[in-house]
């Protein structure tokens, strides 16, 4: 039998996990599309009873106990079932301790032991589906009934959920511990399952059920209050198309003005720097080498700097007048060479009554030999005749110049 | 340096709305008990007063008594802000639809531009909408571009005080306290002139003409 049971399990399990999309599928979109899976997997899922059909003509759903494996397991927020029958789950309780003591008197300890161990498994259940309810609830207040959008609808969910928070509060009340010690009496495993496991998880729901309530009292609250100023707004909107010229009374007119209408305008203006304040010096310091100050002087109409007219013309041919020093020059050269005597440049400058300054005559001579090529420098001979400074050593001071050929 | 005290003075003398989100140790400051009192006694020095709207969520300077001449400044006050409400109310609408999550704005929600540039470009409706919105008055978008008509009713926006911008470099926007005022001052004017301006818009709904 349990060998039977173990394969039929792992069967099952084995069939969840080859079908998972399918599963999966059918769990988010609530209900299955035949046309997409294989006739023959959709038969043995329904044999195995992962889904069923709950009319002739309705589509297959899941069945319910693997939707609550996989809301369980996935902390699926949308799931808004709370299981909040705990009367059974007392009643069947108690039973299950009777058995046990039963078979304990009679000394039949293996069929105790499997009491026990159910009802060990049944005592956890329950403490786990009273946290799952309140674990659902808190999710469905921390989003803020996120699923539904509109305000009326947050209103209608918060509603549901307190009813289901006052209903549990009411199946809650069915713990009686009194009874529950008489049951279990001297027995230790009992008293640990019936009485310190169950109160403890009695106690934390009992206060955290209180603290949902008083969440979902002040949302109820908030979400009445927002649709109130939705209306309001609205309701203005509509008021303002019905009578476009309507004018609220000035109230200011009214000898009591409402505080909510009398508003004094500001008075404040920016103050003034101090400059004989010592400790502001260094913050004006810095804010005075900040000014960015462009000295522009304003100028007046400058008529040079005035645009003019252009005129374009001819260029005239530029000549270049001989220097009539340079020519004396090369004439004092050529008369060097035509009689090929050597001649001081001042005496010839005196035969020649020429009309420069001696000293510009003395060094355009100078420069004349300087500029003649090497080849013609070869031919003539150069000789200043002069004395050293008398003063600054190191300088000759040329009196004349003897020019001849070589 | 200047106390925390003179700090948050300055700031009511100076016209300023102090809520959680623009100016939160300021906001506070004023909340601690005894605090309120010691600013009371510097605004009443100038004819002002401290003032809260929206159940302790702003803060800002009244006058503490009316000759003739604040009661001229509260009347035009008055006027721009009755005249600005259509507009404002519009443009909140068109935020709410346009998020999608049917919540309404309120002090800290935060808009991100161009996810709702993104949304009201692909949606003619409110693009029309929002043309119409940044041409009134208090907007003055002359644009025909939606990305210019955005940019300007934001910018406008934050300069009125009612959005806040806390990073430069960024296209977020965070609402301040003033819109929760704003809510207050259409509360108001509907209590006042009894409109029931909800059961309007609730009675609209069910005939199914809203908007």
């Amino acid at each position: 039998m349990n060998q039977n049971m173990h394969q039929a399990g792992v069967k099952l399990l084995n069939a969840l996990s080859r079908h998972a999309d399918l599963v999966m599928q059918v769990y988010l979109s609530g209900t299955l599309d035949e046309s997409k899976f294989s006739a023959k997997v959709i038969d043995s899922l329904i044999k195995q009873g992962i889904l069923w059909r709950p009319e002739n003509d309705a589509d297959l759903r899941l069945k319910n106990a693997v939707r609550q494996l996989l809301e369980g397991s996935l902390q699926d927020e949308r799931t808004r079932h709370i299981d909040a029958n705990i009367g059974a789950s007392l009643a069947s309780l108690k039973t299950l301790a009777q058995h046990y003591k039963e078979a304990l008197q009679h000394q039949r300890f293996a069929e105790s032991q499997a009491h026990l161990s159910d009802l060990t498994e049944h005592v956890y259940g329950l403490t786990e589906t009273l946290s799952n309810s309140v674990r659902v609830l808190f999710s469905r207040i921390n989003n803020e009934f996120g699923y539904v959008s509109s305000i009326d609808a947050k209103i209608r969910e918060n509603q549901l959920a307190q009813s289901q928070v006052s209903e549990l509060l009411d199946q809650l009340e069915m713990f009686k511990f009194d009874e529950l010690s008489n049951i279990a009496a001297s027995h230790r495993e009992l008293r640990h399952l019936l009485i310190v496991t169950l109160q403890h998880s009695f106690s934390r729901v009992t206060q955290e059920l209180s603290v949902v309530q008083a969440r979902l009292l002040s949302l109820l609250g908030r979400f009445r209050e927002l649709r109130g100023r939705t209306r309001l707004l609205k309701g203005f909107l509509l008021h303002m198309e019905q009578s476009p010229d309507f004018q609220p009374v000035n109230y200011c007119g009214l000898s009591q003005v409402p505080m909510l209408f009398n508003q004094a305008p500001g008075i404040i203006a920016p103050a003034s720097p101090d400059v004989k304040r010592i400790e502001h010096e260094a913050e004006l310091q810095k804010l005075v080498s900040a000014i960015r100050a462009i000295n522009r002087p304003q100028k007046n109409y400058q008529p040079d700097r005035a645009a003019h007219e252009i005129v374009i013309e001819e260029q005239s041919a530029v000549e270049f007048a001989e220097d009539s020093l340079k020519k004396a020059v090369e004439d004092y050269f050529c008369r060097i060479i035509d009689t090929g005597e050597r001649l001081t440049a001042l005496e010839y400058y005196q035969q020649q009554q020429l009309e420069f300054d001696p000293e510009a005559w003395l060094y355009q001579v100078i420069g004349g030999y300087q500029g003649l090529t090497t080849e013609e420098q070869s031919y003539f001979a150069i000789e200043p005749s002069g004395m050293p400074d008398p003063v600054f050593t190191g300088n000759f001071v040329i009196t004349d110049v003897e020019l001849g050929l070589r | 340096m200047i106390s925390e005290q003179g700090r948050i003075l300055e700031q009511l003398l100076s016209g300023a709305f102090i809520c959680q989100v623009s100016d939160e140790d300021a906001w506070r400051f004023l909340k601690t008990s005894g605090n309120a009192d010691k600013i009371e006694v510097q605004l009443n020095l100038l004819n002002r007063t401290l003032a809260s709207a929206a159940d302790g969520d702003v803060f800002y300077a009244a006058y503490q008594s009316l000759g003739d001449n604040e009661r001229r400044v509260l009347s035009s006050q008055f006027q721009e802000i009755s005249g600005h409400l259509v507009p404002l109310v519009e443009w909140l609408l068109l935020v709410q639809q346009a998020s999608g999550t049917d919540i309404p704005i309120t002090q800290g929600s935060a808009i991100r531009l161009t996810e709702l540039q993104g949304t009201i470009e692909d949606t003619p409706a409110f693009a029309e909408q929002l043309a119409k919105i940044s041409h009134y008055k208090l907007f003055g978008s002359t644009s025909v571009s939606t990305d210019g008509q955005i940019k300007q009713v934001f910018k406008r926006l934050t300069d009125l005080g009612y959005m806040l911008r806390p990073n430069q470099d960024k296209q977020i926007f965070i609402a301040t306290g003033k819109v929760e005022y704003l809510y207050e001052v259409i509360k108001f004017i509907d209590e006042t002139e009894s409109l029931s301006l909800a059961q309007q818009a609730q009675s609209a709904v069910q005939q199914g003409s809203l908007i």
